[in-house]
């Protein structure tokens, strides 16, 4: 039995674990003061337990991982990662195909990485103003209100997910899918890209209502 | 200049971190840092697309077979991730390897009067054995053998749609449909040899059908896929006509089979009334037995061990003894097994090389030292784990 140990409530005195490689190669020498008392506070301090999405890997990625979480179902991460790499891969296929292809002058403006393009798709995909139900006088306006950049980031690729559960031909593999609305996204063209755009004229509709907001 | 292009090659391959040459050839290694700039991508590449030329120099080199041979000799038989790979690329590079070099030069020295020897090519999962088996089918077919290969005896074994009780033998079951696929993959890579050899009996296909004495063995791979019907029993009489007639030395037979131990395992195919269907009861197995048998002489027969589509096996067998059983140990008995082992170091160096300049590996974390050395460590530099591991990079 796997015992709850990251949202239990940690005495204060446990300190995070470390993971990058490049604060254990530093020579001695070259730590300031501070660096060295963390140094032998750790020594002495007990440290929280490591969660399992910590990684050292230098291919590692915050937003990936972020991604790969919310297309898991029911636990199953495994699947999730899978998915996320074969989409990954079929992105750079598609993109090198082209890129093997097209002649010299327009080689440059193809972009293979397909982390990069992962980035800016979901860049793009990220709406500025969003829209909150508040209630006054027993009515419910639809109010613009500003997001966080975290909120901004769950939306896009909320929206990118149920895009493509919903919306596709039932046959298609997950990672085509998303392998074609990643592209897609990443030229500002396709369904999330509109679906931003409909939020945004809603926002700038509803423009009277913003002084409802009171935070 | 061509010389100088030749030592640089050597020299640079030198370079690239394998310990085991001697001082004499530090002298050229001056030569070799003034193209270096110009030429280290193409170090772990070679220009020699025959294999027959492949010597211990080239181990660990990748060489490109153009596109029209790879559709002509392999119809079937590349894995499908290599095959992918091509698309990519738009050419087919493959390693040349040891065991791959070792089954050459013992080809390249056999007597072929004498009865045909066996290979048995095993290893753990994803070592390459599929690919060396491909190697050595380039080698044969370029140098005009007619080449016999079976992609996957194990497709032969499972999940197979349709049985039908044999006409030839009441106790048999026919495939039509593996048997016609494999036909027809035949006919693509040897066009040639089905001209050439005539057949020697008359052949009844059914009660109107049949093939005279001294026709061309094409006519008979025409009525197999014409007739789906009798295309296990035209399979089994084109293996028959070939291995009665490869002693004559007008032809030398090369027998490939990727995933032999399915011969002699189990099957998960059950016939109407929910009996198992043992090996022997498939028209196909039981005429790829009598052609693996060595009582003919004037050829090889190279095989490979697969775990991958083996059934009832554990996955962690992998040697000759545990895949094939007792039963096909016996029958495969004499015979030369060639394991095939991990990357070395600088076949990792070379396949790694390969990737970058392909613009495959697009990370910008995998160019630098780190990301090599975490790619080495994650693959264990086993060739299947590198490749999808590289796949999201």
């Amino acid at each position: 039995r796997i015992m709850p140990v990251r949202w239990s409530r940690y005495n204060p005195s446990y300190l995070e674990p470390e993971v990058k490689k490049e604060s254990y190669q530093k020579p001695l020498e070259e730590l300031t003061e501070e660096e060295r008392e963390q140094m032998e506070l750790k020594a002495v301090q007990p440290i929280k337990a490591a969660p399992p999405t910590l990684s050292s890997s230098v291919f590692s990625d915050p937003m990936i991982s972020k991604f790969t979480n919310m297309m898991m179902k029911s636990g199953n991460k495994v699947l999730a990662r899978s998915l996320m790499s074969q989409t990954l891969e079929a992105i750079k296929r598609k993109q090198l195909e082209k890129y093997h292809k097209a002649p010299e002058n327009e080689k440059e403006t193809i972009e293979c990485n397909p982390y990069v393009i992962f980035h800016q798709a979901l860049k793009n995909c990220q709406p500025i103003i969003g829209l909150s139900n508040i209630t006054k006088g027993g009515k419910t306006y639809q109010v613009p209100v500003p997001l966080t950049d975290n909120r901004k980031r769950f939306l896009a690729m909320k929206w990118l997910i149920t895009e493509c559960r919903e919306n596709k031909h039932r046959r298609t593999m997950m990672a085509e899918k998303l392998c074609q609305e990643l592209l897609l996204a990443f030229n500002n063209e396709g369904p999330v890209i509109k679906r931003k755009h409909v939020l945004h004229k809603m926002a700038e509709a509803n423009r009277a209502y913003a002084h409802f907001r009171w935070w | 200049l061509r010389s100088l292009k030749g030592l640089v090659y050597r020299s640079l391959k030198l370079d690239h971190g394998c310990a085991l040459h001697t001082a004499a050839r530090d002298g050229l290694s001056s030569l070799s840092t003034q193209d270096a700039p110009e030429r280290p991508r193409a170090v772990f590449h070679t220009s020699e697309s025959d294999p027959a030329k492949h010597t211990e120099q080239h181990e660990g080199r990748l060489y490109n077979i153009p596109l029209e041979e790879v559709k002509a000799v392999f119809p079937h038989g590349l894995p499908y991730r290599f095959q992918q790979q091509i698309q990519t690329f738009n050419e087919a590079r493959v390693m040349v390897r040891r065991p791959a070099l070792e089954i050459l030069a013992y080809l390249k020295g056999s007597n072929f009067a004498h009865p045909a020897v066996r290979y048995v090519i095993y290893g753990e999962r994803g070592t390459g054995k599929t690919m060396t088996l491909c190697h050595v089918v380039h080698y044969c077919s370029r140098q005009g053998w007619l080449v016999l290969h079976i992609p996957d005896a194990h497709l032969w074994v499972k999940n197979c749609k349709e049985l039908l009780q044999s006409s030839y033998n009441k106790e048999r079951l026919d495939q039509p449909l593996q048997a016609s696929v494999w036909l027809r993959n035949f006919k693509t890579s040897n066009e040639r040899f089905l001209q050439e050899i005539k057949t020697q009996k008359k052949y009844m296909w059914g009660k109107r059908e049949s093939t005279e004495e001294g026709r061309p063995l094409g006519e008979v791979v025409e009525q197999g896929l014409a007739r789906v019907r009798s295309a296990s029993d035209a399979v089994g009489v084109v293996l028959r006509e070939i291995k009665q007639q490869s002693h004559r030395g007008s032809f030398r037979l090369l027998v490939a089979v990727d995933g032999v131990n399915a011969l002699w395992g189990r099957t998960t195919l059950r016939k109407e009334d929910r009996s198992p269907v043992s090996p022997e009861e498939l028209t196909l197995v039981h005429n790829l037995r009598k052609m693996v048998r060595n009582d003919w002489s004037g050829g090889a027969i190279v095989t490979t061990l697969s775990q991958t589509g083996s059934l009832f096996k554990p996955s962690s067998a992998y040697t000759p003894h545990e895949l094939l059983g007792k039963e096909g140990f016996d029958a495969l008995d004499p015979f030369v097994p060639i394991p095939v082992a991990n990357y070395s170091p600088r076949e990792f160096e070379s396949c790694y090389g390969y990737y970058l300049e392909r613009k495959w590996l697009q990370h910008e974390k995998a160019h630098t030292e780190d990301g090599k050395a975490e790619l080495q460590f994650l693959s264990g530099s086993n060739p299947r784990q590198l490749d999808r591991l590289a796949g999201p990079l």
